[in-house]
């Protein structure tokens, strides 16, 4: 006979929040690859390319042509990609049909990280051992010299990535301190390569904004160009050495176009700051935007073609001044509930 | 027409005023190089030009009535002389007018130029030079003023459709009364004119008394104007005193204008007197004189801004109507030019802020101001 045993529907209900991320088995995956496998040789053939040389970028291209769409955000917007980038990668299930776990460190809950702080110090050991070897047979310790400053260790989301399980912030110190340790000692090649994975290259330095050589046109005069932008205005602009002062912008001489005093003290802001009032000719071409915002795209674009022509120091001084920036403010937009960008409507009490 | 570029040496600069009110001393004080102490336009030849004389103020008072642009006149009433600058197309119109042959058909000059480049005070030194020549000397200021912000329009007496202007002509004769004196007392009237039951003036009285009924009876007034233009027109060419016809704004008799008859239809310029009166003045089927305009755009009505050649600010009708004419461009300041309005503008002491003594400041006005002197005028004034 059954009894009834009575119980809350609270207990019974399911905490779907604790079971964690949805788990994929490893068919589903499968499956899924071999899908987009068979996808992608179908859209080569509705584009008219060759499925086997149809990569991802391609993939992309067509999507974006066959469902184009105008939502703002890239992550929304319909996309193809392999399983493996969608689908997060997972822990598979870390033990066998007897309910015994595969690791021996499995049951201190972060399996993979204290394996592998075991690893470094039986390492860190080793290399230890082995200059004590060479102590005894009395030759010099082998030191080489490792470039530091182009490379930098793992920060802690990617070690994270890396063990697929959770880390905090007093884990990933220690383990960095074993690594540095292991660093200073006098390793050699052995230990090069283990510790070669958790390095990474810092990316090239900023770039320096290579300056054009002046360019020489027929008359032999030295001119130079440069483009700016500012809200949504685009410039371009041809300088001229050995010039009056003139500046014609779109055909038009300057006193017409920018009629307002402000807008010419914009476009004289760069020559008056290297001392070159008179010097130079200016040709501008300028579309969008209004009156401000050109005058303000025409004076980065003059500043930056002036970089051809001025030294190095001059130029951080350009630069120092904020002559060479480009300013970032954009138009904000608008709020539902608001009556603008930033002004609410008018409170009433009641 | 490119010959003789008038000497319009320092027209402004002939501050040098050996008459200014400030210089007491006799003795001509070279106030620096780019002031010239020669008073007399006739006298500028092309050393004079980019220099700076000045106008004894009563002369001013007396030749320029109505003529001198508004912050010029300010700008006199500040430094307290009067200073013009020498500038070539003003130096080109004097050896034209020299040259010109008295006897035949009158010559018109149409000085024309962008916003602010200084062909109200080219007009002006033309009638300064005029003046000193003994000519009789027609200035209208601003022909702009006589087609719009009218307030009264009268039906003429005269002729039926037309429109009287009495406030504008009134106007108009007490200024040219103020610089024609003599010639007024001179000139004798050829025929009999009634202007009204009572008023008539006979054959044979002085000029002036025209211009006395006009200002007297305004209704009459512009009536008066035509008749002074009438007589002048034809006694001009028995050769006893030259004339100069000096119009500034002249496209203003060809446009349209903002003015509206009781039943709100548009007036065209015709329907004016003082523009039909003037008008006839401006062919050139009369000799012993010259004609001198200038076009302008500051008053003119529903211009583009941008427009400044005679074909575009004329219209078709005007330019029919003025054809064939010597056009004399003005341009923007030279460099010297430049240099000398600057060094004008420090003497008086007028620039006060310290950078703009500087080298630098020039260049920086030099830049602001593109060179054009209404510009530099302009940014000088808060210096």
């Amino acid at each position: 006979t059954l009894r009834l045993i009575y119980t809350t529907t609270a207990v019974q209900r399911k905490n779907v929040g604790a079971s964690g991320p949805e788990k994929y088995t490893e068919e589903f995956i499968k499956k899924q690859i071999e899908e987009f496998n068979l996808g992608k040789r179908h859209l080569a053939n509705m584009m008219g390319e060759d499925p086997e040389t149809f990569t991802q970028e391609d993939i992309d291209r067509a999507i974006a042509y066959l469902f184009p769409s105008g939502l703002f955000d890239r992550h929304a917007r319909p996309m193809m990609k392999h399983p493996t980038a969608i689908f997060p990668e997972q822990r598979k299930i870390q033990w066998g049909e007897d309910g015994r776990p595969f690791h021996f460190l499995f049951y201190t809950g972060k399996q993979s990280y204290y394996s592998l702080m075991h690893e470094t110090y039986e390492k860190l050991l080793h290399a230890q051992k082995y200059q004590d070897q060479l102590t005894a047979q009395d030759l010099p310790p082998e030191k080489k010299e490792r470039n530091l400053a182009g490379s930098r260790w793992l920060t802690k989301i990617e070690l994270e990535e890396m063990l697929l399980e959770k880390l905090s912030d007093n884990d990933y110190s220690r383990f960095i301190q074993l690594l540095q340790k292991l660093m200073t000692l006098p390793c050699g090649d052995i230990e090069e390569k283990y510790i070669q994975k958790f390095f990474k290259e810092v990316p090239v330095q900023l770039e320096k904004a290579v300056i054009e050589p002046l360019k020489y046109d027929e008359r032999g005069v030295a001119f130079s160009t440069g483009e700016g932008i500012r809200k949504t205005s685009r410039a371009t602009v041809v300088v001229y050495d050995n010039g009056t002062g003139k500046i014609t912008v779109n055909g038009i001489d300057v006193l017409h176009y920018f009629p307002v005093l402000q807008d010419r003290e914009q476009l004289l802001f760069p020559f008056q700051f290297l001392d070159r009032v008179g010097k130079h000719d200016m040709i501008c071409t300028v579309s969008g935007g209004g009156r401000s915002s050109q005058a303000g795209a025409i004076r980065l674009a003059s500043a930056k073609a002036l970089r051809s022509f001025v030294t190095e120091k001059e130029m951080e001084f350009m630069r120092q001044a904020g002559l060479l920036t480009v300013d970032p403010r954009v138009r904000e937009r608008k709020k539902p509930g608001q009556e603008g960008a930033r002004r609410k409507f008018t409170w009433k009490k009641r | 027409l490119d010959h003789g570029y008038a000497l319009h040496t320092a027209a402004k600069d002939c501050l040098s005023s050996v008459v200014s009110q400030d210089v007491q001393t006799l003795a001509e004080r070279p106030r620096g190089v780019f002031y010239t102490s020669e008073n007399d336009p006739a006298k500028h030849t092309e050393q004079h030009v980019g220099r700076h004389y000045s106008i004894p103020l009563e002369e001013v008072k007396a030749v320029f009535p109505h003529g001198l642009p508004y912050r010029f006149q300010q700008q006199i009433k500040t430094f307290n002389e009067a200073c013009l600058m020498v500038r070539k197309p003003a130096l080109e119109l004097f050896t034209y007018l020299k040259n010109s042959n008295f006897a035949h058909p009158a010559v018109r000059y149409v000085i024309y130029g962008e916003k602010g480049t200084g062909k109200t005070m080219t007009l002006c030194h033309v009638v300064h030079y005029c003046t000193r020549q003994g000519w009789l000397v027609l200035h209208i200021p601003d022909a702009h003023l006589w087609v719009k912000n009218c307030r009264e329009l009268i039906k003429s007496s005269y002729k039926e459709e037309r429109l009287d202007q009495p406030l504008q002509a009134s106007v108009w004769l007490k200024n040219f009364k103020a610089s024609n004196e003599r010639f007024l007392k001179e000139i004798k009237t050829q025929k009999t004119y009634v202007w009204g039951k009572q008023e008539s003036t006979e054959e044979g009285r002085p000029l002036g008394e025209v211009v006395e009924q006009g200002l007297a009876r305004v209704r009459n007034a512009s009536d008066a104007v035509g008749v002074v233009l009438k007589e002048l027109k034809q006694q001009c060419q028995r050769g006893s005193f030259r004339l100069l016809v000096a119009v500034d704004g002249v496209n203003a008799l060809w446009g349209r204008t903002t003015l509206k008859r009781e039943d709100k239809s548009p007036v065209s310029p015709e329907d004016l007197t003082l523009v039909y009166n003037l008008r006839k003045m401006m062919m050139n089927n009369w000799n012993g004189g010259a004609i001198v305009t200038t076009l302008s755009q500051t008053g003119s009505l529903f211009k583009p801004s941008s427009a400044y050649l005679p074909q575009e600010l004329l219209g078709k009708e005007g330019f029919d109507a003025l054809d064939p004419f010597v056009p004399i461009p003005v341009p923007n300041y030279s460099p010297r030019e430049f240099e000398s309005c600057y060094r004008y503008y420090l003497d008086c002491k007028w620039l006060q802020h310290e950078q703009a003594r500087t080298e630098a400041g020039k260049e920086e006005l030099r830049f602001l101001s593109g060179s054009n002197p209404r510009q530099l005028e302009r940014l000088a004034g808060p210096l």
